[in-house]
């Protein structure tokens, strides 16, 4: 009974949590705009964090959660990747750790992050047709459609499934993988592949994926981001020459302004160099995920610019005011 | 040093040294002493924080007796040629730094003891004020820094290595490649070394970051400075090029302060509409050779007081914005990020005639296109000296950019001398008259 009440308060204080945050987040944003948006997405990244966190409490709204990761992207870009998705959240707070420990980051080789990129694709592909195949090795007893699809949906390796990933939050309402001292813990992807685990293997599992990502994110900022397959949708789309009107959050470059001091590529945290590298207008890559470091960083006023529809949201400053998270 | 055998450097005798040292000293302090008066005399409504710059600009006044002041307290004093030096690890190192290159004619003169007088009259300058020992920066400095940017630079050092020692530090000409950060990087690394063994202070992270965020709100000082100088001409050009150059051997904190107030007076004096000179006057752009206080003054006075009167509202000088408006952007504050950032901030930024890329020296333009555009220009003096050949060189490209958007740009050559000022006054005055004909139209 203490506990359940407990847990409730617990609830409730997070809720209030999560109203608090979104005022604040108002309140920064009304007062000065254009400072501070590291702060400002620590902000949006909690509270969406917790927001996922009570979605994930009722079934059907994944199915929002879905739409929302599949649609949105193509109007916004990666915009979700950046600064809503939950997991992003957890290695942008690894990365913290790692910023108190004085500890430096470790880039990839320019190559090797193109390569993941494309990766992302064949990962979704791949991820994608698992059911099916899986249908198709363990024949059904009866051959009509609706079944067969409702037992390709329901199955552990559901597309519903691995395109949210890495979008259900660290905690999860449910019974997670991973339980430490009574809370529940979930990573990407590791349900789906544990379900085909004995529960020896599947704690190990879990623990592999915790370890793998705790690791990989301490040392290279977002490496999941990398190779996530959720953030494969708007890049899809980009990548066809009709679609290349359709992203209408984008960044947008001042050649004249730019003084190729390299700044944007190197605070960039998944590696874009496509921003310091080309010449000026639309920056078209499907690799950035909009997080703003970039436009933050830069020190030379209305050089770089993040355009929603053709109006200007954000500017890159007269100086440099880094928001500083250490 | 001087038992041992001079490579370069003529043997004079003492005595002569000595007369030919307050000789080029007492013209020099009649020049800077006449160069502020008429900066005074031009300026309308001329700012009283000016006054503090006024003293520091006295090559030969207060500052050099601090900086000695502060030697013999134990304190190194590091000069360098050229901006590239990393500042920042100097101060780091509590040492500090100036900048060395000079601007006395009369002592390119003596130059010419030693180099053929085809060589930049910079070089030639600080060559042959090392000589007689007038420069009190260049004779404080325990150790320079030659960055090896240009072909006069890149001796230059060799040259004065005959009195000090001199730290050599390479840089990449082609900078926007994986391999030159690199290589650049591991300059700098050898040059915290090198800095840290002379002052015996040890760069920490704590210091060096502190360091950057004192050069950081200096450039936050210097660019609140130029954005004043988009609106009407609430400052003179030359004004604004000395507050600018001193920051070159002033204290940076002292010279941060002094310029926000500075900058308070002038955003004051725009709401009061006090303007320093004519509106009609038209609005130049310099670009090329480094200007150096207090002798190679001429063009900038020139400009500023002719018939028509001009008014310089950029400039694209190494002696001048350039020094300045490029801030180190630090990501994380680890060491390894540190001096990426100061290893970035000097060789990415620049915009060096000596540096090419896939697309020549495309920042170049950039940076020029930009100042004409934001702070409305009217016309470009491109001012080069004999035997800078960088600039000379990137003069056919710039002229073919700026054609382009129909912009007057007028190729000034000269020499450290006062020689030709008024065959120059003439050739500047009918340039300017060709600006203010182009309002009228």
């Amino acid at each position: 009974m203490a506990l359940e009440l407990l847990g409730e308060a617990l609830k409730l204080t997070v809720l209030a949590g999560l109203v608090l945050a979104g005022i604040l987040v108002t309140l920064i944003w009304k007062k000065d705009r254009a400072t501070k948006v590291t702060y400002l997405r620590f902000l949006v990244q909690a509270a969406s964090f917790v927001a996922v966190f009570y979605m994930f409490t009722y079934p059907v709204w994944q199915l929002i959660v879905l739409a929302v990761i599949l649609i949105m992207p193509i109007v916004l870009g990666r915009f979700f990747c950046g600064w809503l998705c939950p997991f992003g959240f957890y290695m942008d707070a690894i990365t913290l750790i790692r910023k108190a420990a004085k500890i430096r980051h470790r880039d990839l080789p320019e190559k090797l992050n193109v390569a993941l990129h494309n990766l992302r694709y064949v990962l979704l592909v791949f991820f994608l047709s698992v059911p099916f195949v899986l249908m198709w090795i363990t024949p059904l007893p009866s051959l009509q459609f609706i079944p067969v699809l409702a037992v390709v949906l329901a199955g552990p390796f559901t597309p519903l499934g691995i395109l949210m990933g890495p979008v259900i939050p660290l905690i999860v309402p449910w019974k997670g993988p991973l339980e430490i001292s009574g809370l529940y813990f979930s990573y990407p992807y590791v349900q789906e592949i544990i379900s085909y685990a004995n529960a020896f293997f599947a704690q190990g599992f879990a623990w592999i994926f915790v370890a793998l990502t705790f690791v990989g994110s301490f040392f290279i900022r977002r490496v999941w981001c990398r190779f996530c397959p959720t953030g494969s949708s708007i890049a899809v789309v980009n990548r066809f020459k009709g679609f290349k009107w359709a992203p209408a959050l984008h960044l947008d470059k001042d050649e004249e302004k730019c003084t190729k001091c390299g700044i944007c590529k190197r605070v960039c945290p998944v590696q874009v160099t496509d921003v310091y590298e080309q010449k000026g207008g639309k920056i078209d890559t499907s690799i950035c995920m909009l997080c703003l470091r970039c436009v933050e960083m830069c020190p030379y006023e209305g050089c770089l610019k993040l355009k929603l529809g053709g109006k200007t949201v954000f500017k890159s400053r007269n100086w440099l005011e880094p928001a500083e998270v250490d | 040093m001087s038992s041992q055998e001079k490579k370069y450097m003529p043997e004079i005798s003492q005595k002569e040294v000595d007369e030919l040292r307050n000789q080029v000293k007492t013209a020099s302090q009649r020049i800077m002493a006449e160069n502020i008066e008429k900066m005074k005399k031009t300026a309308k409504n001329r700012p009283k924080a000016m006054e503090y710059f006024d003293e520091v600009a006295d090559l030969f006044g207060k500052r050099p007796k601090e900086i000695q002041a502060a030697k013999e307290s134990g304190k190194k004093v590091i000069g360098y040629t050229c901006l590239f030096a990393p500042i920042e690890m100097i101060l780091a190192a509590d040492a500090i730094p100036v900048r060395v290159n000079s601007g006395w004619y009369d002592t390119s003169k003596l130059g010419d003891r030693v180099v053929p007088v085809e060589v930049c009259p910079v070089i030639r300058s600080t060559i042959g004020a090392k000589m007689i020992g007038l420069s009190p920066y260049l004779e404080l400095s325990d150790v320079l820094i030659s960055v090896l940017t240009c072909d006069g630079m890149t001796k230059l050092g060799e040259i004065l290595s005959d009195y000090k020692p001199v730290w050599s530090m390479p840089i990449p000409r082609v900078k926007d490649s994986a391999q030159s950060l690199r290589f650049w990087r591991e300059e700098l690394v050898t040059m915290k070394g090198q800095i840290e063994a002379l002052t015996g202070n040890k760069i920490t992270g704590k210091k060096l970051k502190s360091a950057i965020e004192q050069t950081q709100k200096a450039t936050k000082a210097f660019r609140r400075l130029q954005d004043l100088r988009k609106g009407n001409p609430v400052i003179m050009g030359r004004d604004a090029m000395l507050v600018n150059q001193t920051y070159m051997w002033d204290d940076i904190t002292r010279w941060t302060e002094k310029t926000e107030a500075l900058c308070e007076e002038l955003e004051e004096k725009v709401r009061r509409k006090e303007w320093a000179c004519s509106l009609d006057a038209p609005r130049v752009m310099v670009t090329g050779t480094p200007m150096i206080w207090p002798d190679n003054w001429k063009l900038p006075t020139l400009v500023e007081e002719g018939t028509p009167q001009g008014v310089l509202v950029a400039d694209e000088l190494c002696s001048g914005e350039r020094l300045l408006y490029d801030p180190v952007g630090v990501d994380e504050w680890s060491m390894d990020d540190m001096l990426n950032a100061i290893g970035e901030r000097y060789l990415m930024a620049s915009t060096c005639p000596c540096f090419t890329s896939k697309d020549g020296n495309e920042d170049r333009i950039n940076w020029m296109l930009n100042k004409v555009k934001e702070w409305n220009i009217q016309g470009v003096i491109y001012y080069v000296v004999r035997g800078c050949m960088s600039y000379a060189m990137e003069y056919t490209r710039i002229k073919k950019v700026l054609d382009k958007i129909s912009m007057p740009v007028y190729y000034l050559d000269t020499e450290y001398t006062r020689e030709d000022v008024g065959q120059m006054k003439t050739r500047v005055e009918a340039f300017l008259e060709m600006l203010t004909a182009r309002i009228d139209l």
